[in-house]
């Protein structure tokens, strides 16, 4: 069976000669939720967009099956991302316009896009605000309108580049409700071991622009002194065992 | 700065919408063809970045309690190049015209003219002549420096041409030309000051851009230069004409300063009957409404009606529209 | 300086809420059609600003157009005439050089009335009330129409597809940029002591202006990002919302009919 992300020796380098992503081997499997932890500056959204193919480096990145390079198209559908921002995903003028600009790019008809628009609104709780502009939203609904605006392409794989930041703690409970009623397969890049506990089932630390460590959460992210030899903690949720 | 509807005659504002309209529509055909889409959003936070722009302001010397704040049109031509910029200034007026009200509805294409698409270029055009192609320091403030100083009096100077084309005002042409010049000099000294710094903060932090790294390569052909330059030099020639035959203050002007002669025929026969018909009415109205020159109170009735039936509309429809939200009110609270 | 700052933040605010709070509303103007709305109101401007220098009065019966539409549109008038004189600074100046320049004598008639006064100062008053009546017609337009509306309906009506894509960027934008600027504003203000002096100044501008500029460049190329990740290729593509429908048919008859009905009231006024 296919994967649904296959990384193998994956390197990149920024254009000043800094390099960011050292010999990524990843394997992600359909129907996972994928944690990729780590600390600030160890390369989690530069993976993140090397996914979706807006990176050129040396290696493969293949994506249901499909390679990043020459694929653009399909791999985009495949894979839908949530940026760090949600601002810098709402660009048009209201909630339905953006949730709309994913099919509409796709090439769907209009009657089906406004099907997908209402289906992927309701999904994340959002239907009463189609027609308000992105700025009337608060921080929490901008997060939830930003998934929606990838949803509504039916991708099979999501990825998140810190989904949690700037939510208080109800927001933050709502995100995980949300994420964990999802069927697609998620990579999210975070910074809170507790958020990545409550949500993911598997979890891929790196570093240095390393993945040094994947396995189950569970597992990987009680080892004590894994986490905090590279600079993270363990979640809650696992100290004294369960 | 932003001009109003009320400086303007209909013919004159049609004129420059006219003129805008044109502009605007040629340079976005060519641009889309050849800019990359991912300028798109850019152009267009970089207008959103104008309007923030406008609102950092700083101390004025000499001047206590003032401040100056950037117009920014010549530092985005120069990051940018002169196309886009044209576009993204057109844009920033159309929205402080519809969304903040600075400036008429009739008054774009002049406001358009003024601000965007004759600076853009004209301090663009500048700009590239004294860097002629080389990015050293002094070059780049020294072109920028000037690029603003020129480009901002030229867009003021457009404004009495329009204004006294229009006939509206009753400055003397000479008057209102000079305080401009004046006061837009200073103006385009502090613009072309702070140019020069936020240059110079971009030269350190990302020098990519201003080395003309996010301007596309669009060119306009040569034909297209000429036959707008000859377009210009004709409307140009005619105005200063118009300005030099002795009626300095426009058409209307000279209708006023003959009210012993109703009868007077306008200097410019014009072919278009929509303006043939408004200037007999022009003609006709010596005797101006509201007050009698020759003594009639017909006049003078009537508008007191007018004033006093339009005060007594508003009142009915202000009821009306107040019980008709109280019921709308009353029937929601109570379901 | 600080007053300076304080008036900007408070004027920004207030256009802030302005332009959202009731376009947003619902109300039988505001279910028009935009390109309809649009039109008339040109047209309206149009014959307004066309009517001769000193009739004054006349601009109070055209008034009540507008007036109509913002009190059936439920937007307050009070504050829209506040709005009015916020933005009317430079045009008073150039309306007060009527009696400056013009001081040909005339008498005014109004009902019971008589009194004297100068050509220039009618040109003044017709100048100031020609703006205030156009302007009452432009929030009119803007307050009872939603902006995306509007831009949708000004591509229908020819506007180039760039110059509509654009606005719609800039107006997304324009809120989280001037916050981005009401932030650095305000972290000046704390840090400012006393006086700096004008090149200190102007350095400290040019800083906040320049990290603005590349805080937006950045912005725009994560933006880009997010619209290639969603399948962006180049074409713009949008479902189309607008409709022309029995009451737009309404609207435009009544407006007609009072534009040019009041303009033939014009002309028997002119004999």
């Amino acid at each position: 069976m296919t994967k649904a992300i296959q990384i193998d020796n994956f390197s990149y380098s920024y254009p000043d000669g800094t390099t960011a992503l050292r010999e990524i081997t990843l394997s992600i499997e359909h129907g996972r939720r994928v944690a990729l932890i780590g600390p600030n500056g160890a390369g989690k959204s530069t993976l993140l967009l090397a996914m979706a193919g807006f990176i050129r480096g040396t290696g493969k990145v293949i994506i249901d099956g499909l390679d990043t390079a020459g694929n653009l198209k399909q791999v985009r559908s495949a894979i839908g991302c949530c940026l760090e921002n949600p601002e810098d995903q709402l660009f048009m003028p209201t909630l339905f316009d953006d949730v709309a600009f994913g099919p509409l790019n796709m090439g769907l008809d209009p009657s089906q896009v406004k099907e997908r628009v209402a289906l992927a609104l309701a999904r994340v709780g959002l239907a009463a605000m189609a027609q308000r502009p992105p700025h009337h939203l608060s921080a929490g609904q901008k997060r939830a309108a930003a998934i929606a605006t990838v949803l509504s392409m039916s991708p099979k794989i999501i990825t998140l580049d810190e989904p949690d930041g700037s939510l208080d703690p109800r927001n933050r409970n709502n995100l995980v409700n949300l994420l964990t009623a999802l069927s697609q397969t998620l990579v999210i890049a975070t910074c809170s071991m507790d958020f990545a506990a409550a949500v993911a089932d598997t979890a891929a630390v790196m570093d240095a622009g390393r993945v040094v460590a994947v396995g189950p959460a569970e597992q990987i992210m009680s080892d004590a002194k894994l986490m905090t030899s590279h600079g993270l903690e363990v979640p809650r949720k696992f100290i004294n065992g369960r | 700065m932003h001009m109003a509807n009320e400086l303007l005659s209909v013919p004159v504002a049609a004129g420059t919408l006219a003129v805008a309209a044109g502009g605007v529509g040629l340079i976005c055909r060519k641009v889309r063809q050849v800019i990359s889409s991912d300028k798109l959003p850019l152009m267009g936070i970089l207008g959103a970045f104008v309007f923030a722009a406008q609102m950092v302001n700083f101390q004025l010397p000499a001047m206590p309690g003032t401040s100056g704040h950037m117009v920014g049109a010549v530092l985005l031509a120069i990051v940018l190049g002169p196309h886009l910029a044209a576009v993204v200034i057109s844009s920033v007026v159309i929205v402080q015209c519809l969304i903040f009200q600075d400036g008429g509805l009739l008054a774009l294409g002049c406001n358009i003219i003024n601000m965007g698409l004759v600076p853009c270029y004209v301090g663009y055009f500048l700009y590239r002549i004294v860097t002629a192609g080389r990015s050293s320091g002094l070059r780049i403030y020294v072109g920028a420096m000037l690029a603003c100083v020129v480009a901002l009096e030229v867009g003021a100077i457009l404004v009495p041409i329009e204004a006294a084309l229009s006939g509206v005002l009753a400055v003397p042409f000479s008057t209102f030309l000079l305080t401009m010049v004046g006061v837009h000099f200073l103006v385009g000294l502090v613009e072309g000051l702070i140019t020069v710094a936020v240059l110079a903060y971009l030269q350190q932090v990302r020098p990519d851009l201003v080395l003309d790294a996010l301007s596309g390569r669009v060119r306009l052909s040569k034909k297209t230069v000429l036959w707008t330059l000859v377009v210009f030099t004709i409307i140009a020639a005619a105005g200063l004409s118009l300005l030099a035959s002795g009626m300095p203050d426009g058409l209307e002007w000279s209708y006023l300063e003959r009210p012993d002669q109703p009868d007077f025929k306008p200097i410019i026969s014009n072919e278009n009957p929509t303006i043939s018909a408004a200037d007999e009415l022009q003609t006709k109205y010596t005797p101006l409404p509201d007050y009698s020159v020759r003594g009639s109170k017909a006049a003078g009735w009537t508008s007191f009606a007018g004033i006093v039936g339009s005060a007594l509309t508003m009142a009915v429809i202000w009821t009306l529209a107040s019980l008709l939200r109280r019921r709308q009110l009353k029937c929601t609270t109570h379901t | 300086m600080d007053a300076c700052i304080a008036f900007a933040q408070k004027a920004v605010k207030m256009h802030h809420a302005y332009i959202d709070k009731f376009a947003y509303q619902d109300s039988p103007i505001h279910r028009l059609d935009a390109r309809v709305k649009f039109i008339v109101t040109i047209v309206f401007t149009a014959v307004v600003i066309s009517l001769p220098r000193t009739s004054v009065s006349i601009l109070f019966c055209y008034a009540v157009g507008p007036f109509a539409v913002l009190v059936l549109g439920g937007v307050p008038i009070g504050f829209v005439l506040k709005h009015i004189l916020f933005v009317s600074p430079f045009v008073l100046v150039l309306a007060l050089t009527g009696p400056l320049y013009d001081k040909t004598a005339a008498t005014v008639a109004f009902g019971p009335w008589a009194w004297q006064t100068t050509v220039g100062w009618l040109c003044c008053w017709g100048i100031a009330g020609k703006f205030v009546v156009t302007m009452l017609a432009l929030i009119a337009l803007v307050s009872t129409t939603r902006f995306e509306d509007l831009l949708a309906g000004l591509q229908r009506l020819g506007f180039p597809k760039l110059l509509v894509i654009q606005l719609s960027f800039l107006y997304r934008y324009i809120f989280l940029l001037i916050d981005s600027a009401q932030h650095i504003l305000r972290a000046r203000a704390a840090r400012a002591v006393g006086r700096i002096g004008f090149r200190a100044g102007i350095r400290f501008a040019a800083a906040m202006l320049g990290s603005l500029l590349v805080r937006s460049v950045d912005t725009a190329e994560r933006v880009n990002t997010a619209m290639r990740a969603r399948g962006f290729d180049g074409n713009w593509r949008t479902i189309n919302r607008l409709a022309v429908r029995g009451r737009d048919y309404v609207f435009v008859s009544a407006a007609a009919g009072f534009i040019f009905g009041l303009y033939l009231f014009v002309r028997p006024m002119l004999r």
